[in-house]
């Protein structure tokens, strides 16, 4: 009979939060958080805000009050060092079993069914694991185990709620797992939305376990097959695999808010440069080629006092491209069609779509050296410059997206960047 | 647009092994290169001085408290969080919420954190709980 197999969630706690802390150690204990782009909702709490009944993506300005008066300490997003605090914390993780899937920033799953010192022990495995986790990157975090993944994440939610598990729960044990399932709402469920939600409150569905009660054949009847898969994968019905390798996008967006509103071309332009820089980094990146461009611009739908104007084109390319300076023409060709002055913009952005690997063979190849002359020096320009901004963040970049960037977001809160700048090491007193 | 100082240095997690243009000996006729069975290969600094690049942090020294140890102003401190703190050791401490350098020891039962230069006290830690060690410092780099 081959071994129970045995999947472990581990997902770093306030993540965001965590990294601030790391460097702060005077934060922890106090409440901390952490803001989203252009420094307008809340992203990340730290439990002492949660406690405060601060919820996650409240706007800045709605809890002014309760940061003032509890000495809330707020970050601006500070993403290159949660980038590199979360490849730590995975590469941590690789250690532990034999394959690990990256399922966010701050969480992997693992597959621990044959790993032999797991298999004495579940439970000191994930506590070995927790503290192993938190010695060497700085970052806490919690271990769910149970034979599915949905299962592991509900371990985890578990983990994460109740102190009495002290961080680890291993639901691999039915009668554990049912009294569990009789007191966690059925909405905590992965994969189960609030409109999913409304719905089995409606038939009377309200616990995890009355979910995982029903028969998987009606459930896929009265809703969709994901719901059924959920209900088996309850049940210890493994339908989910572990996926190592995450698949490429299909569809690569870009787009910000404005710290002020744009009015002149000019700068619209250079913003959507910028962004298009950004989507084809993020296209060679996973080796892949576009074959449609989409842009959109628009005012803000929060000042019903100012002419409302929002607009979107797509452009689909003769040759598929990875090429920044293709993809910023293209976009500006649209970009002066739908510009009209006399609005304040307050967003814009690209979408790549038509998405396939560079490799594919075909015609376009024929086209495109036509087009853009040779497309394999094209390639290695920026490939080069792809390696220069690795190591230089943003050294190099096409003269489109211009110099002025005070369109950029606002971040006026951000930390170091402790772990990726030489000039912004944490310093250390010898006092 | 940023500007580069000249003494700037490059991440070592990103820090990619110097190549040294090596001869491959591949001369259309004749004789083979005598050096191709000497070549190794290069010689890579992360090599040297990080074990475990998870836990490997950069750090800066501030101030003056361990020049005995010649750790001085400015200087980098390569610091690895999963080695064990043990007496004796270089460590990083999380003191009174600031993050602190000092030689940890251990005398008459007690934790002690010992300053490497006369003019600056020791701190004996009473109750351990006090004391969280947030790594152990390898390496100093001095830049001159």
């Amino acid at each position: 009979m081959p071994p129970q197999r045995l999947i472990a969630l581990v997902d770093c706690n306030n993540f965001y939060v965590s990294c601030e802390r790391v460097f702060r150690p005077d934060l922890i204990g106090k409440p901390v958080a952490v803001l989203s782009n252009n420094d307008g909702c809340v992203v990340a709490r730290s439990a002492e805000v949660k406690k405060l009944g601060i919820k996650m993506g409240v706007p800045l300005f709605q809890i002014q009050q309760l940061v003032n008066q509890h000495q809330i300490q707020l970050f601006s997003s500070n993403y290159s060092l949660y980038a590199d605090m979360s490849s730590r914390v995975m590469s941590t993780l690789e250690e532990f079993a034999p394959n690990l899937e990256v399922y966010s920033i701050d969480e992997g799953f693992l597959d621990l069914t044959s790993v032999y010192p797991c298999g004495k022990d579940p439970i000191a495995y994930g506590q070995r694991i927790r503290t192993t986790v938190v010695r060497t990157t700085g970052i806490p975090v919690c271990v769910g185990m149970g034979p599915t993944k949905t299962l592991a994440k509900l371990a985890n939610f578990a983990a994460k709620k109740w102190q009495k598990t002290d961080g680890v729960l291993d639901l691999s044990d039915p009668v554990r797992r049912e009294k569990l399932m009789r007191i966690v709402p059925v909405g905590e469920v992965w994969g189960i939305g609030s409109r999913t939600t409304a719905k089995l409150n409606q038939l009377g569905i309200h616990t995890v376990w009355d979910l995982a009660s029903q028969s998987s054949k009606r459930i896929q009847a009265q809703f969709n097959v994901v719901v059924a898969r959920t209900v088996m994968e309850l049940n210890g019905i493994a339908c989910l695999a572990l996926e190592e390798i995450a698949p490429d996008k299909q569809q690569i967006v870009c787009s910000r808010s404005f710290s002020r509103r744009l009015t002149e071309y000019s700068e619209l332009s250079q913003a959507m440069a910028e962004f298009c820089s950004r989507a084809a980094e993020k296209l060679r990146k996973q080796a892949s080629v576009t074959g449609c461009v989409t842009i959109f611009i628009r005012t803000s739908p929060f000042n019903p006092d100012e002419p409302q104007y929002q607009r979107a084109a797509s452009i689909k390319l003769n040759a598929a491209t990875q090429d920044t300076r293709s993809i910023i023409a293209t976009a500006n060709r649209m970009l002066k069609e739908l510009y009209r002055p006399g609005y304040n913009y307050q967003k814009c952005g690209v979408q790549l779509s038509h998405i396939q690997p560079e490799t594919t063979p075909g015609q376009m190849d024929v086209f495109d050296s036509i087009a853009d002359g040779l497309s394999t020096e094209n390639r290695h320009l920026m490939k080069a410059i792809d390696q220069i901004n690795r190591r230089f963040p943003r050294a190099v970049s096409i003269a489109a997206t211009g110099f002025d960037k005070s369109w950029k977001p606002k971040a006026e809160r951000i930390s170091q960047r402790y772990t990726t700048d030489w000039r912004e090491l944490v310093g250390v007193k010898c006092a | 647009m940023h500007s580069f100082s000249d003494n700037m240095l490059i991440p070592a997690r990103t820090l990619m092994p110097v190549a040294l243009p090596l001869f491959s000996g591949k001369v259309a006729a004749g004789f083979p290169s005598p050096a191709d069975d000497y070549v190794e290969k290069t010689l890579d600094l992360n090599e040297l001085l990080v074990q475990k690049p998870a836990a490997t942090f950069f750090v800066r020294a501030e101030g003056e408290s361990m020049l005995g140890a010649g750790i001085h102003p400015n200087d980098i401190l390569v610091v690895d969080r999963s080695l064990e703190p043990v007496p004796g050791r270089i460590v990083i401490c999380a003191l009174n919420g600031e993050l602190t350098v000092k030689r940890l020891e251990r005398k008459n039962e007690h934790w002690q954190l010992k300053a490497e230069n006369p003019n600056y006290p020791d701190i004996v830690i009473f109750d351990t709980l006090e004391l969280v060690i947030w790594g152990v410092v390898t390496t100093v780099i001095h830049l001159l």
